[in-house]
């Protein structure tokens, strides 16, 4: 498999979602912003004004271009808006893994994973 | 019939037969541990499935005990930090390592978390008021994190499992139903080849028998008509036994 | 002596104020409040308080939003007292707000120094510490020009002269920077009610010095604890100690010195309400003690902050007991701002089905 090569420089985490949930997880440390001249930001914080655009390109972003991030978490509601994206997802790596916000809680119907999980055991 | 077709291109020779019925030994072994490979990852793979079951739902409850530290938070410091945050994050202090698992010849990665030592972007945080809040959040969230750190790994296992399932299963599949059905036909035809020439060939002989036979019978009536001439001469004559004797040897080594 | 002409400029504002105390909600509301069990039930617990403000939101509304409506209602109010002021108590009244003016700033220079487009910070500030001059702060593109032309401009520019010069503003951690203004705003406002001649010696200058000197002791304390472990020296500590309070000089100066909790709890032994709550707090391991390490106080033991605050709501309360002072509107405001935190709280526990800590909210009603 291709992407095994270059799973250890993966030591990143990515996160996009709304400002409660990506302060949260800053403040457990995962927040990085590489050196100048791209200070590029491993987060993008998504309220009702963020284009959906503007989380696709994110999204794209996290899992094809950069390849320090192991780990792309995003909010669930916010996976809802670019859900083709997240379904039509099949790399192992980056891991994309949706979470629960502070205002919408979990729904484990929505969950691309959860989903094949069921699939597979023709629930 | 579909098995009559479907047969590799040989000829049919004893040789090309028995690199067949090697090749059929072959695709069985590698059928059987094939099979028991996919059962393994199979088993582990229903393992992981119900633990991702298990976690996701688990994450939900983390990550509301998560929020609600973050509130205490908004609580104690009286205001919205959230950009602050945002502004001063750095470098990564909770950063994760890949590391591989060999589940039968499959290696499944595996995410590690582990703090750097040194950099804390938000030790000054809420300085004034409700760093203590600030630093428990933190603490909250960082266990969040390595929650679902865990599940990330977990669903990466999920997601190479699966892809590396379906490759064994293809290939157990196609042993079974392609390669071994193919491979049996064409020893099959092989065999019914060389029957087919073993038949042409007794047939053969057998033609080549009984014009022999025919030839001899016919020197024979020659030699007898001959013999009989010769005979009624010698009857003439008067001696009878040695020209018997031969006669007898004669018959022998035509039926022979 | 000095209720004698009091109510001619201010009298209105007192009974205004006074009103609004007692529109703040009370032990009941906050008891009827805790058995919601969705954020529409709790809306409705709110109506009678908050109607007018709440009924823009939509069905079930975020706890952030609910939050900024109830705050709305605050910053209306305060705007209509502040529009009525005149003379030494809209002076005074400036005074409280540079306290929000300066987290604002914080948030400008923030901004500032990362090169974001400050415009858009604008509403993250808070509608409180608004002054005029504000969206010219959006125009400075860097921190020498911030410095230089529009914090001078700002009525907080006094609190930057001579603590910090723009290149602190730079290096300096930003809440190094806002420590030190606050050290110097509360440093000022003390002296403001305490030298002013419409306040010197009246129930304002005693009101508010109580206020003033509790705010200061808890942020040494605060300051003190929260440093430990960061890269903040004892001497740059010690410059964000103001330099009043029931701790100055002697109480301070120790906790200059302090490396861990009980040094801490040595320094604040001098004044009896602080020991007690350490006292309290000390039982249930200090910030640095292991029960915090756990994540998450414990139910029964409330955090030091918490009994911070609650003191702190006492001391606005008692405020009431006093006629003929300003101090009523800096206590009124203190007292809404802890019922903005309580109905966020309590919000938050319902939206997150956690209600076993829903009780942690402060009233003192």
């Amino acid at each position: 498999m291709a992407s095994q090569a270059d799973y250890r420089d993966r030591q990143f985490l990515a996160v996009i979602g709304d400002e409660d949930s990506v302060t949260g997880l800053l403040l457990a440390g995962i927040g990085h912003v590489t050196p100048p001249p791209d200070n590029q930001k491993n987060f993008l914080v998504v309220d009702a004004k963020t284009d959906t655009a503007a989380i696709e390109a994110a999204f794209d972003r996290f899992t094809s271009e950069r390849k320090d991030i192991g780990i792309v978490l995003i909010n669930q509601h916010v996976a809802d808006r670019i859900r083709n994206r997240i379904d039509t997802y099949t790399q192992a790596f980056p891991a994309v893994l949706e979470i629960p916000s502070k205002d919408h809680p979990y729904d484990p119907e929505k969950d691309s994973v959860l989903r094949r999980v069921r699939r597979l055991f023709g629930e | 019939m579909s098995g009559a077709g479907d047969r590799e291109a040989v000829f049919p020779t004893r040789q090309s037969l028995g690199v067949m019925k090697a090749k059929l030994k072959g695709a069985e072994t590698g059928h059987s541990l094939l099979k028991r490979k996919s059962e393994a990852l199979t088993k582990r793979f229903r393992e992981i499935t119900r633990r991702i079951d298990e976690a996701k739902r688990k994450m939900g409850r983390v990550m509301q005990i998560a929020s609600l530290s973050l509130a205490e938070v908004t609580y104690a410091v009286g205001g919205n930090i959230g950009y602050q945050i945002q502004e001063s994050a750095k470098s990564a202090r909770f950063r994760i390592r890949a590391r591989q698992e060999n589940v039968s010849g499959v290696l499944l990665p595996a995410f590690e978390a582990y703090l750097t030592e040194g950099n804390n972007d938000f030790a000054m945080t809420g300085l004034g008021k409700g760093g203590q809040q600030v630093q428990r959040c933190r603490e909250t969230y960082a266990r969040a994190v390595e929650a679902l750190v865990e599940l990330a790994s977990l669903q990466t296992a999920f997601v190479i499992l699966d892809e590396v399932i379906k490759v064994v299963n293809r290939r157990v599949n196609a042993i079974e139903h392609v390669i071994i059905p193919r491979t049996e036909n064409t020893i099959k035809y092989i065999n019914s080849e060389l029957d087919e020439l073993d038949r042409e060939e007794f047939y053969r002989l057998k033609k080549v028998a009984s014009k022999k036979q025919r030839d001899t019978a016919a020197t024979d009536a020659e030699v007898k008509s001959k013999k009989d001439r010769l005979a009624a001469l010698e009857e003439e004559t008067g001696s009878n036994g040695p020209a018997d004797l031969l006669a007898a040897e004669e018959d022998e080594d035509v039926i022979f | 002596m000095e209720g004698l002409l009091f109510n001619v400029n201010n009298g209105y504002i007192e009974g205004i104020v006074r009103g609004y105390r007692n529109g703040l909600l009370t032990g009941t509301n906050y008891a009827n409040m805790t058995q919601c069990e969705t954020i529409d039930d709790l809306k409705l617990q709110l109506g009678p308080a908050y109607g007018d403000f709440l009924a823009s939101l939509p069905p079930n509304p975020s706890t952030s939003s609910l939050a900024a409506k109830a705050t709305d209602k605050l910053v209306s109010e305060f705007r209509y007292v502040r529009a009525n002021a005149v003379g030494s108590l809209a002076r005074f009244m400036d005074y409280v707000t540079y306290g929000y003016m300066i987290d604002n700033v914080a948030l400008l220079i923030t901004g500032t120094l990362h090169e974001r487009d400050t415009r858009e910070l604008l509403e993250r500030c808070h509608p409180l510490g608004w002054f005029e001059t504000m969206p010219v702060l959006c125009v400075a593109t860097n921190i020498e020009e911030l410095y230089n032309s529009v914090l001078i401009e700002t009525p907080l520019a006094p609190y930057f002269k001579g603590s910090l010069s723009h290149q602190d503003l730079d290096e300096l951690n930003i809440e190094i920077v806002r420590n030190t203004l606050y050290k110097n705003y509360l440093e000022d406002f003390y002296r403001f009610v305490n030298s002013h001649p419409d306040m010197a010696g009246t129930p304002t200058a005693e009101v508010m010095s109580e206020l003033l000197e509790f705010e200061a002791d808890r942020r040494a304390i605060n300051i003190t604890l929260n440093s430990f472990g960061t890269e903040l020296s004892k001497a740059d500590r010690k410059k964000l100690y103001p330099n009043f309070g029931r701790l100055y000089p002697e109480g301070t100066l120790m906790l200059s010195r302090a490396d861990d909790f009980e040094g801490v709890r040595l320094a604040v032994e001098g004044v009896a309400d602080y020991k007690a709550f350490f006292d309290a707090a000390g039982l249930g391991g200090g910030p640095a003690g292991p029960g915090n390490l756990a994540g998450g106080a414990g139910p029964e033991g409330r955090s030091l902050e918490d009994m911070f605050y609650q003191k702190e709501m006492e001391i606005a309360k008692s405020a009431f007991t006093r006629q003929f002072t300003y101090a009523i509107v800096y206590a009124w405001v203190k007292l809404r701002e802890q019922e903005i935190r309580n109905i966020t709280w309590i919000a938050e526990c319902i939206a997150q089905k956690q209600k076993e800590r829903i009780n942690n909210y402060i009233s003192v009603f």
